[in-house]
């Protein structure tokens, strides 16, 4: 980036990286993740955004033929050390999928689950005011309020998104990760989800991937291009989408590849 | 519609109307001089045309970032591309007001006949000021209704002004018969007065483009 950034440096990836057996899937990325900004991540199918958003939790430790080098940095802290639980990353660093994925219980549960399995609170009062603080924070309360009983699966697509990113606020976490959180929901409710993501970013650092490229523009402070597995360019939102600097990013977001 | 969006219209249309503000500003001093039949007070308008471009620039690279990152339609889309040729319609403006001044000031001598001049030129300027003032506060309303109404006002105020154009011309081109001498001084004190024509011109152009973005249809700039 060519300006003086003085935001602070919340995720810090150093030379990330990655090989699924012997595809090199991720190369040797750096870049600075800023704290509560909402960061895009945009390129084409197969380029490397998912797999590299899902390194900033270890989701990618689940398979067993990945193998990564280079550093995540979190608040001074390598989670890929080995004194690092991913469990505690986890928490730290929570997901929200393509799909809306609630768990098959109440709406009532599919929030405390989590907080309580973690001991943030114990069952009664305290699990209570969380559950409805984090509906609330994801804008579902006044819509669930009297039916938190009822399954989480009853809701709509995008009251179901809403449920599952109030789910990952339960932990107080300090990072989101998003995976094309709206691909699956419509204009309306993704709208409501982008609203949200404005919202939210003054509470957390959000990292979004996704293939909307009027959805980066519209709510990424930052955004980053990838393609063949590398990353592009990486700059302000403005300036990738009005003088991006790289000929292959002006291509991508014009529609002219990819 | 998202925040930062309304934020960035509001921001747009903030910036466009000090930008007319510049104008009107400079237009009501004219108007005060010729009231007061003080031509020394045209020499305190500091009507910079560098600047008004520079706002402009600004504005439009506004816009284009606007356009570029939140891609809106319809309204969003027509009330985007209108307010980047108000930005120019603006531009204009500000340079026949200029224009206005200097020439006015320059041939407005003693010699002429003042009052037969005056009579029709204050007319003339208040109503061209008064189309682009209604013009500008368009931008900021939002109901339909009245946007008709100051609509039909900036077009009653632009057939003003050419009636009165063209009452100061013939009694120019009288004067002139009779002071064949003073035909230049005549002349250019005339052509001073048609840029106050087209400065209303300007302002009907804005209000068509601000009925274009509200309700629709296809451009039709005067």
């Amino acid at each position: 980036m060519s300006k003086e950034n003085k935001n602070t440096i919340k995720v810090d990836v150093k030379e990330l990286n990655l090989w699924y057996g012997e595809n090199h899937a991720v190369h040797n990325i750096s870049v600075p993740l800023y704290e509560n900004k909402i960061t895009a991540l945009i390129g084409p199918s197969g380029c490397g955004k998912s797999t590299f958003l899902r390194c900033l939790n270890r989701m990618n430790d689940l398979i067993s033929i990945v193998k990564i080098d280079g550093s995540v940095v979190i608040d001074k802290k390598n989670i890929y050390d080995k004194d690092v639980d991913e469990v505690s990353v986890r928490k730290r660093v929570g997901m929200v999928f393509q799909q809306p994925n609630p768990f098959p219980k109440s709406i009532y549960d599919n929030v405390a689950y989590a907080p309580l399995k973690h001991s943030i609170v114990k069952k009664g009062k305290a699990c209570d005011e969380l559950v409805e603080k984090s509906l609330r924070d994801a804008g579902l309360w006044e819509e669930v309020k009297n039916k938190l009983n009822d399954p989480g699966t009853s809701l709509s697509g995008g009251q179901q998104q809403r449920l599952c990113i109030a789910r990952t606020i339960a932990v107080k976490p300090e990072v989101i990760l998003m995976d094309e959180p709206t691909s699956a929901l419509d204009p309306i409710s993704t709208e409501k989800i982008e609203a949200l993501m404005l919202e939210l970013k003054k509470k957390y650092t959000i990292i979004i991937v996704t293939h909307n490229m009027q959805q980066a523009a519209r709510i990424a402070d930052y955004t980053a291009f990838f393609h063949l597995g590398k990353m592009i360019e990486y700059d302000e939102t403005e300036t990738i989408f009005v003088n991006p600097s790289n000929k292959k990013t002006e291509d991508y977001i014009t529609g002219r590849f990819g | 519609m998202l925040k930062p969006y309304q934020e960035k219209i509001e921001t747009i249309k903030n910036e466009i109307f000090e930008m007319g503000e510049i104008v009107t500003y400079a237009n009501k001093v004219s108007l005060s001089a010729l009231k007061e039949n003080d031509l020394s007070m045209l020499k305190d308008i500091s009507l910079s045309i560098k600047k008004i471009a520079i706002k402009s620039n600004e504005i439009d690279n506004l816009i284009v970032k606007t356009l570029a990152l939140y891609s809106p339609e319809a309204r969003d889309l027509r009330e985007m591309v209108s307010f980047l040729k108000i930005t120019n319609e603006i531009t204009r403006a500000s340079t026949y007001s200029k224009t206005f001044i200097k020439t006015f000031k320059k041939s407005f001598t003693d010699d002429l006949d003042k009052h037969t001049i005056l009579e029709y030129a204050i007319p003339l300027l208040k109503s061209a000021n008064l189309a682009l003032q209604t013009s500008l506060d368009m931008i900021k309303e939002t109901d339909d209704k009245i946007i008709e109404e100051m609509f039909n006002k900036v077009s009653v105020e632009d057939s003003k002004t050419d009636d009165l154009y063209s009452m100061v011309e013939k009694n120019i081109l009288k004067l002139i018969t009779k002071n064949i001498e003073l035909s230049k001084d005549y002349f250019e004190v005339l052509s001073s007065l048609r840029k106050l024509e087209k400065i209303s011109g300007r302002a009907s152009s804005i209000a068509n483009l601000l009925v274009f973005a509200e309700v629709g249809g296809e451009i039709e700039q005067a």
